[in-house]
């Protein structure tokens, strides 16, 4: 049983402030009327009012949509390389939700393998993670159909559930606990708290009423990767515009590009798609040129290609491509209308 | 296939950072066609000089600074290891900037990355290497590497071919090999000119007609992709098991380590899985997008 606290709404930017001695809090912030991920500014938590998820994801903290690699200079014949300075305090993000804290942990699996990258770990690694259940989904989410849900601890070192004027606190790992131990400003939750929390974890559960039915998605993917005719059905409407990849928390893919301007410069790494015909062209020939097999391979990629490296599903259910799709686009309804074939 | 069966791992990362380029100077540079130039390169690091390794069939992410970065193999053999040697077309940006560069430039390199060819599997047995265009680079460096230890293998047989005379690549190695009694080299040219008194005919054809035996070989191929897809049946007819046929494949690639994505075949990854491929493990990819 993990042991709980509460915190008063009121005392969270004081909690804030302690945690920011330490580390570099993240919180979630408008930018342009874009919820997004920024640096907390030492005093603002109007978050708490209008906050039920960012449209940018915390991924960004961590592979930024552009980020330079390193420097370089030339003199005379010569370069000189130099990286960039590293921000030496920990990131502490604080709100993230279940959903987005699953996410990290399943393109941490992409930047371990084989080759540490650098990048994304050294800003990764020892991040702690303040979660905050959800207890309004949107009508796009569909997170239980791939784990617990709004309220799941797995990913998070505390988990925080709204009871109103409070916040309840769950210690989920050893980092966690010893972050409440610091404080003095949790106080240790009775019984009715408890039992509210419950409630809210069960509401915010029943109002997630989008469904995907992922057993054997896998298989069924593969069954049907030849089926030209579904795979250009499910494609039609799509306009390559990117937004799914992009604000996918468990899109990683990048590309990596140099700029010069007289003799200094540098290798800049930023987001990229595969929804954009240029991700893999080459000077002869481009695998997918047409929007069917893009769209195959965002959908395979995650349901079927990314189960088969490293036995997860990448998708959390998040409904960030589903809500923010310019042409309502729609993961759940692609996979539900997949074709059933005999497997062979 | 799973990531962490992956063995191969370049021990030569500048500053433990996988993304970060050794330098390299341009020693020498040979135009091989109208469009097409070798260049020698070496490290600027005495230490990394001295230690660097690589398999035949690696490759590596080369860099002209402010321009960006593009993968090729290592056309040269690490038996013959006091420097690189890289076989560029000129057909985008990064190629055309690397054609600019004279003798003394600098550039960036980091790797070896990939699998390479498995030299277990080739020990003791016929060579069959099946080459078109620029294609030939992976398989060079290879065919230096088996013929610098002759006594290791059986057969070789080369055919290689290319759209027209002027069109062959390295055309030093052709003439090396030709005189080499060791070697069966056949050169082909799709289309001749009034000089070209050789053969005339696409590559599998060709093949076909040389007609290689399949007890105990092992064929190597590598060209452009309609050539491969035309190559594998006749090998087939051949006797050539898919086991028996070995390939390398060719991808866009960012990062080089199977991370940004591009360079996918279903769930495998030309870079991180090969590029080295047999013909029986492509022929289980979900994907044909090869």
């Amino acid at each position: 049983m993990t042991s709980k606290g509460k915190i008063n709404k009121q005392d969270v930017a004081k909690l804030l402030s302690e945690w920011g001695k330490e580390f570099t809090v993240f919180v979630p912030s408008q930018d342009a009327g874009v919820a997004t991920w920024a640096r907390w500014d030492g005093k603002d938590t109007s978050f708490l009012e209008w906050y039920r998820n960012t449209i940018v994801p915390p991924k960004a903290i961590f592979l930024p949509p552009v980020e330079e690699m390193f420097s370089f200079k030339k003199d005379k014949a010569s370069y000189q390389i130099e990286l960039p300075a590293s921000d030496e305090k920990t990131p502490l993000i604080f709100g993230i939700r279940p959903c987005d804290a699953k996410a990290l942990a399943i393109i941490d699996m992409t930047f371990k393998d084989v080759y540490e990258d650098p990048y994304y770990l050294s800003k990764r690694n020892n991040t702690i993670l303040i979660g905050l259940g959800c207890t309004n989904p949107y009508d796009s989410c569909f997170c239980t159909s791939l784990y617990d849900g709004p309220s799941d601890v797995s990913d998070v070192d505390l988990m925080l559930t709204d009871i109103g004027d409070e916040f309840l606190v769950e210690e989920v790992t050893e980092k966690g606990k010893e972050l409440m131990a610091k404080t003095s400003l949790a106080e240790e939750a009775t019984e009715a708290d408890e039992v509210r929390a419950k409630e809210a974890k069960e509401a915010a559960y029943n109002k997630v009423t989008r469904q995907l039915d992922t057993k054997d998605i896998e298989e069924k993917l593969l069954a049907n990767f030849d089926d030209k005719d579904y795979w250009e059905k499910v494609a039609a409407k799509c306009i390559s515009c990117g937004v799914c990849t992009f604000l996918c928390p468990t899109c990683y893919c990048f590309d990596i590009n140099d700029e010069l301007i007289r003799n200094q410069g540098g290798r800049l790494r930023s987001w990229d798609s595969c929804a954009f015909p240029l991700y893999t062209k080459m000077p002869m020939e481009n695998p997918r040129l047409e929007k069917w097999r893009r769209v195959r391979q965002k959908v395979c990629h995650k349901y079927g290609f990314y189960p088969m490296n490293f036995d997860i599903i990448a998708c959390t259910g998040c409904g960030r491509c589903i809500r923010l799709c310019p042409v309502n686009w729609d993961i759940t309804q692609a996979l539900a209308s997949l074709p059933v074939r005999a497997q062979a | 296939m799973t990531a962490t069966h992956i063995s191969h791992r370049s021990k030569f990362l500048a500053e433990g950072n996988v993304y970060l380029p050794h330098i390299a100077v341009i020693d020498k540079i040979i135009d091989e066609t109208y469009d097409t130039k070798t260049f020698h390169l070496n490290f600027k690091d005495d230490k990394l000089r001295g230690e660097f390794t690589f398999n035949s069939g690696q490759f590596a992410l080369f860099s002209v600074f402010g321009i960006g970065e593009a993968p090729f193999v290592i056309s040269s053999s690490p038996t013959r290891s006091d420097h690189l040697e890289i076989t560029v077309r000129r057909v985008g940006r990064l190629t055309n900037a690397l054609h600019r560069l004279g003798v003394g430039a600098e550039v960036g390199f980091r790797g070896p990355y990939g699998n390479g060819f498995p030299l277990d599997l080739l020990n003791g047995k016929n060579l069959v290497f099946v080459g078109g265009g620029i294609g030939l680079t992976p398989l060079r460096s290879l065919i230096w590497n088996v013929v610098d230890n002759r006594d290791k293998y059986g057969n070789i047989d080369i055919i290689y071919g290319a759209r027209s005379p002027a069109d062959l690549c390295l055309k030093y190695d052709l003439e090396a090999w030709n005189e080499d009694e060791t070697v069966n080299m056949v050169t082909t040219v799709d289309k001749g000119d009034e000089d070209w008194a050789g053969r005339v005919g696409f590559v599998p054809a060709v093949l076909e007609q040389v007609a290689p035996s399949a007890i105990n070989a092992v064929a190597i191929v590598c060209g452009p992709p309609i050539m491969i897809r035309f190559t594998f049946p006749v090998l087939g007819k051949l006797g050539f098991s898919p086991e028996q046929i070995l390939t390398t494949l060719e991808k866009r690639m960012k990062c080089g380590i199977g991370k940004c994505g591009r360079c996918n075949i279903g769930n495998i990854y030309v870079c991180r899985d090969g590029p080295v491929f047999s013909y029986a493990q492509i022929k289980d990819f979900i994907s044909s997008e090869y």
